[in-house]
């Protein structure tokens, strides 16, 4: 409540009123009526029905968990819609009256849209400073593999500077107990879902083609407006969630903390991996999977409050257990990384020997290209078809054309942002033109590097395997590591 | 000028009381959201709101809130120093603030219970929604007119929104046969359209009489009543007066007899 | 009768008596002084509870609409004596017209602080909104108080001021008296006339469309249940007795129209099908029955009783009569709109009410101890050296603050 005394205004009003007062009663006029004090941008004027290029905005309902608005701040640009619409082919997809949901996949583009500032993803710094002052828990922070490429930029750092390690260290300096590598379980991710592939390509024919669940915008795009293809979805957890299973099971049993007293951290581009953990099949035994999610820029704000420089920070390396990853799992970060990676170990489940070089640097599933086409030659599973699609405006045209004429593909790779996670939702707002470009060859450089480039080489994920989960699909992965999804289709039509 | 809600249409963006807020200047931070009855409540600088309901059979329904710009308001009825009146050209019901004595008459008068008050300021001001009275004599359409994309809010002249409303319902099965706003205590500028029962969505069920009516024809009573009290008591005056002086006249009389 | 004699201060003629009663009335006074202040320069936000949903609130409905009701006592009064010519009634005309002139000036006082832009309180003056009840009430309030004060001037010239000027007055008493008749008889309907515009939004059992004529009727009944009041605290204070037939006979009148009043009521009751609210038992239902009940029925059933020959019985009809007119004024602002919001005067808000009314009362006790009110006449015959000038009444009054 602000209190507007101030003896000037009183006198001003005082004052002014009676001879305000008698000129306005001597002119025989009421003065001005009240409002219309404002201001409103241009395409707002005129008839209410005039077309305009963009206007309005879209609707966030109060309890959504990933993404929230402050109407302060909202100057009715209509670049939420544009992003919403045109990107995402979200906004408008559906039909009126509503049913019993605002639809939201979560994505998050809209935030990076607004150039008010007035959507925000939902934020968790507070939380998360909370639990790191909580001496009782056990705070683990995870990252994923796209934030490496960009958090640089939010401590004025080039465009895909690479500060995965210093991340690490940044994040120890903070004060979480554990730092792990969500590229490790990205290649648990591949593990699993390569041999689900080879399953379905061989066993169930149904269930091809084979659509990857790691992105939980696209996964929930596909419950709103394609319920039909939901058995096509991998039934593999995305590598976040198969990390925070891992962690509140193997690594606290092996740890002898108890999973209830852990507390799962994940740095993610992302904001709709917020929706993501509080989905309900993502628990095991009554625990959460993951507990709280930052997104890249939340990570920059956190990191800053807590008085730590990214430029100045030292290196750190992951902490073991499940620290350890390879280049597969580095290309997770970009479109077309998953495919390729997958490709990589189901060639080598196939025939028992590691992929030849062109597959390593799979040419045709990389870049910008809305739908890239693919075919790898497998030795023993023969010609596989790939699709590779990003952006879910995208997504939707072209579902819609399986739909209709049916797939030529027996794997398609979806990633509801544009360039995949490098583009998600959670990540620093930029302006340069071929950031993307920029986080993607920083990526596939990485990659490059790796001494190890295929999931199956990780001496921790075969370590985990001989210790824990047995093999890819055994009954404990499938426990851990495989979740199912929820029908969302009427609560839009 | 006329306002017709489509509410099937409406996706519950709030761009619209955004540009209410953009366009009238008003500060959303002052006060935190209002919610009564677990919806979102007008206030002094929320002109406009949009409420949500969930409804029987399990949807979610947007309900945009704000003046219903009466065709017979009551507030500017019950202005007794002409602070709100009803604007002849556009229709828009208008709150003039240097004319207000502050006496807050509209707000208990108003059925709707539309306008609020500026509790927290030294010298409060009446607040309700003007619509954008100096945009629609410029031909403009209000400012949440303009903002909404879905075409839930259509505006224009108030017989063929209503024609039109009717052609909608017509052609829908879906929709309830009603216009909420076109009698209701004697029609308003603002018209509805739903497919859900009026009732489920906090709309008040009035009658369809103005409540004007009441305190104008008492008011036409009464000079006449107050004229004829006069006349009366001036004849009563008058009559006892002359009951006086007899008596004094006789009491002289009496009193020279007795001399 | 024993009167306890309290000190009594003399200066430049005027009697100033000290009691703690009214040592802590002058408290309250200041307190309430403070407040206005505060009220004046910050709005209503530390003062009182009003919100959107009880936009009207303790100075509205207490101080405005009881206090108009309750001085409703001064026409009723001026009524029967000066045009019914009870002339045995004439002992209490003067006590009546002075508690309605304070009540109306009072009333005007709590609503200059209940409006927000109160600089603007001129404005009806100029800017007619002629189909406002209220633009009626206002302006009828302001003639009336008006005519009140020309009215009691006649009083005050008794002592102050040039004899020239009160024969004036005398002259033009008796179209004063017209004219102060037909102004409170419109404002009194008017205020239930107010209520006319809220038929959406009252509960049913209070709207009616003979709500002016109820406001009229209840106005003339309890001006002579609060005549019967004053008289008797007067007594007390006094030791004024006034003649127990004369009290009877001014209350009986009113006990007439109060017997209108109930089936009218009941006549509503029917007409409107109003029946199932009355024993619904909700909080308005059951207000309702309170409200008739003890502000109506029971003072009925006291008049046509032999009770009524009783002082205390008389007095009883008194006190319940003025207690159910506040209940019933109380019930048509809050309880008939109870849905719209609960509602808790402010601390403030009961500082300012209770303030203004011990204001009222050290008034009247002053005027009635130097003037010739209630029939002391000592206070005109005590012999002034200095009363040639009002200049003294305003001189010796503000020295009274300074007790």
């Amino acid at each position: 409540m602000t209190n507007k005394i101030s003896r000037r205004k009183f006198l001003k009003v005082v004052a002014g009123s009676g001879v305000v007062g008698f000129g306005v009663m001597a002119a025989g006029c009421k003065g001005d009526p009240s409002g219309a004090q404002g201001w409103i941008p241009d395409q707002y004027q005129g008839k209410g029905d005039f077309p305009v290029n963009l206007k309005g905005r879209v609707a966030i309902s109060q309890d959504n968990p990933s993404i929230e608005r402050d109407d302060e701040k909202c100057i009715l640009c209509g670049q939420c819609v544009e992003a919403c619409k045109n990107v995402m082919g979200v906004y408008g997809n559906y039909p009126l009256p509503l049913k019993n949901e605002v639809a939201c996949v979560g994505c998050g583009q809209c935030t990076i849209a607004c150039p008010s500032g007035a959507i925000t993803e939902k934020r968790n710094i507070q939380d998360v400073l909370a639990a790191i002052d909580d001496d009782s828990k056990h705070v683990v922070v995870q990252t994923a593999p796209a934030t490496k490429v960009s958090l640089g930029e939010e401590f004025g750092m080039e465009p895909g500077a690479s500060v995965g390690k210093k991340m690490v260290g940044a994040l120890k300096e903070a004060g979480f107990d554990a730092v792990f590598d969500t590229c490790f379980s990205a290649d648990l991710t591949i593990m699993e879902e390569a041999s689900e592939f080879v399953h379905r390509l061989t066993k169930a024919k149904d269930e091809i083609p084979h659509l990857t669940s790691c992105c939980p915008g696209w996964v929930k795009y596909c419950e709103y407006f394609y319920p039909e293809l939901m058995h096509n979805l991998s039934t593999c957890k995305s590598p976040q969630n198969m990390m925070g299973a891992t962690i509140k099971s193997f690594y606290a049993e092996k740890k002898g903390i108890k999973p209830e007293n852990i507390i799962n951290v994940s740095i993610m581009p992302c904001t709709a991996k917020k929706f993501e953990v509080g989905r309900e099949e993502l628990q095991v035994d009554d625990q959460r999977d993951m507990d709280y999610v930052l997104t890249t820029r939340e990570l920059a704000v956190l990191l800053k409050h807590k008085g730590i420089d990214l430029n100045t920070v030292a290196e750190s390396e992951y902490d073991s257990v499940l620290g350890e990853s390879t280049g597969a799992g580095k290309i997770f970060g970009a479109t077309g990384g998953v495919t390729e990676a997958a490709v990589r170990t189901a060639y080598y489940f196939a025939t028992g020997s590691n992929p030849p070089a062109d597959l390593l640097s799979w040419q045709p599933v990389r870049g910008m290209k809305a739908v890239k086409e693919a075919n790898a030659t497998i030795p023993g599973v023969g010609t596989v078809n790939i699709a590779v699609c990003h952006g879910l405006e995208n997504a939707r045209q072209l579902l819609n054309g399986i739909k209709e004429h049916g797939s030529k593909w027996q794997f398609i790779e979806f990633m509801a942002c544009p360039g995949g996670c490098i583009g998600g939702g959670g990540q620093p707002k930029s302006s340069v033109a071929d950031i993307k470009q920029k986080r993607i060859a920083a990526i596939y450089k990485e990659d490059n590097s790796s001494a190890k480039r295929c999931s199956h080489d990780n001496t921790e994920i075969q370590s985990i395997y001989k210790e824990f989960y047995g093999k890819p699909l055994s009954e404990k992965a499938e426990k851990y590591l495989h979740t199912s999804f929820v029908n969302r289709h009427d609560r839009l039509f | 000028m006329a306002v017709l809600v489509d509410i099937t249409k409406c996706i519950g963006c709030e761009g619209c009381s955004v540009a209410c807020k953009m366009y009238n200047g008003l500060d959303f931070k002052a006060k935190p959201r209002n919610i009564k009855d677990g919806h979102l409540e007008l206030d002094d600088n929320r002109w406009t709101v949009i409420q949500e309901f969930h409804t029987a059979n399990d949807s979610l329904r947007f309900v945009k809130k704000q003046c219903l710009h009466c065709l017979e308001p009551a507030c500017a009825s019950a202005c007794f120093s002409k602070a709100i009146q009803k604007d002849e050209k556009t229709g828009a019901v208008v709150y003039y603030p240097d004319l207000c004595v502050g006496c807050r008459y509209c707000m208990v008068a108003c059925p709707y219970s539309i306008p609020k008050y500026q509790w927290n300021e030294q010298f409060p001001q009446v607040a309700k929604c003007q619509m954008c009275e100096a945009r629609l004599s410029k031909g403009d359409a209000p400012a949440c007119v303009s903002a909404c994309t879905t075409g839930a809010l259509i505006s224009g002249d108030r017989d063929e929104l209503i024609k039109k409303a009717h052609e909608i319902i017509a052609s829908d099965s879906r929709y309830v046969n009603h216009v909420y706003g076109e009698h209701e205590v004697g029609g308003s500028e603002w018209l509805y359209i739903s497919d859900v029962p009026f009732e489920e969505l906090g709309f008040k069920q009035v009658s369809d009489t103005p409540v004007t009516n009441y305190s104008k024809s008492y008011l036409s009573k009464v000079p006449f009543f107050a004229a004829g009290w006069a006349l009366f008591l001036a004849g009563l005056t008058y009559y006892n007066h002359r009951v006086e002086k007899n008596k004094k006249n006789q009491d002289d009389e009496n009193k020279d007899k007795e001399d | 009768m024993k009167v306890k004699v309290y000190k009594c201060f003399r200066i430049l003629g005027w009697d100033f008596t000290i009691t703690p009663t009214r040592f802590v009335l002058t408290g309250l006074v200041a307190l309430m002084a403070a407040t206005v202040l505060l009220r004046l320069l910050t709005g209503f936000q530390f003062v009182t509870n009003l919100t959107d949903e009880t936009p009207w609130g303790m100075w509205i409905a207490f101080d405005v609409m009881c206090g108009v009701a309750l001085a409703g006592g001064g026409y009723s009064t001026a009524l029967l004596v000066h045009m019914f010519r009870y002339k045995q009634c004439e002992v209490v005309a003067r006590g009546a017209l002075l508690t309605s002139l304070l009540g109306y000036i009072l009333v005007m006082a709590g609503l200059f602080l209940d409006i927000g832009q109160w600089f603007n309180f001129w404005r009806p003056f100029v800017s007619w909104g002629y189909t406002s009840v209220l633009f009626e009430v206002f302006w009828c309030i302001s003639m009336y108080t008006t005519i009140l004060s020309l009215e009691f001037f006649e009083i005050i010239t008794e002592r102050v001021l040039v004899k020239k000027l009160h024969r004036h007055i005398l002259k033009i008493l008796p179209v004063l008296v017209v004219i102060g008749l037909v102004f409170p008889v419109l404002h009194q309907s008017s205020l239930g006339g107010l209520f006319l515009i809220m038929k959406e939004k009252m509960f049913p059992l209070w709207w009616s469309q003979f709500l002016p004529i109820y406001f009229l009727m209840s106005s003339f009944f309890v001006g002579s249940a609060m005549v019967c009041v004053e008289t008797t605290l007067a007594r007390t204070a006094y030791g004024h007795e006034i003649p127990h037939e004369i009290m009877l006979k001014l209350t009986r009148v009113g006990a007439r129209i109060m017997l209108v009043y109930l089936l009218m009521k009941i006549y509503d009751l029917f007409s409107m099908d109003l029946w199932g609210y009355v024993f619904q038992g909700t909080l308005q239902s059951n207000m309702y029955c309170l409200e008739m009940l003890f502000g109506i029925i029971i003072p009925i059933c006291i008049i046509i009783s032999p009770l009524r020959k009783t002082r205390g019985g008389l007095l009883t009809y008194a006190w319940l009569t003025v207690l159910g007119v506040i209940f019933n004024r109380l019930n048509c602002v809050f309880t008939s709109m109870y849905e719209s919001g609960s509602y808790f005067p402010g601390i403030g808000e009961i500082i300012v009410s209770a303030g203004l009314v011990s204001l009222g009362i050290l008034i009247y006790c002053f005027l009635v101890e130097n003037f010739n009110i209630i029939g002391n006449a000592r206070a005109v015959q005590v012999k002034i050296d200095k009363d040639k000038d009002i200049k003294n009444l305003i001189w010796a009054l503000l020295r009274t603050k300074r007790h």
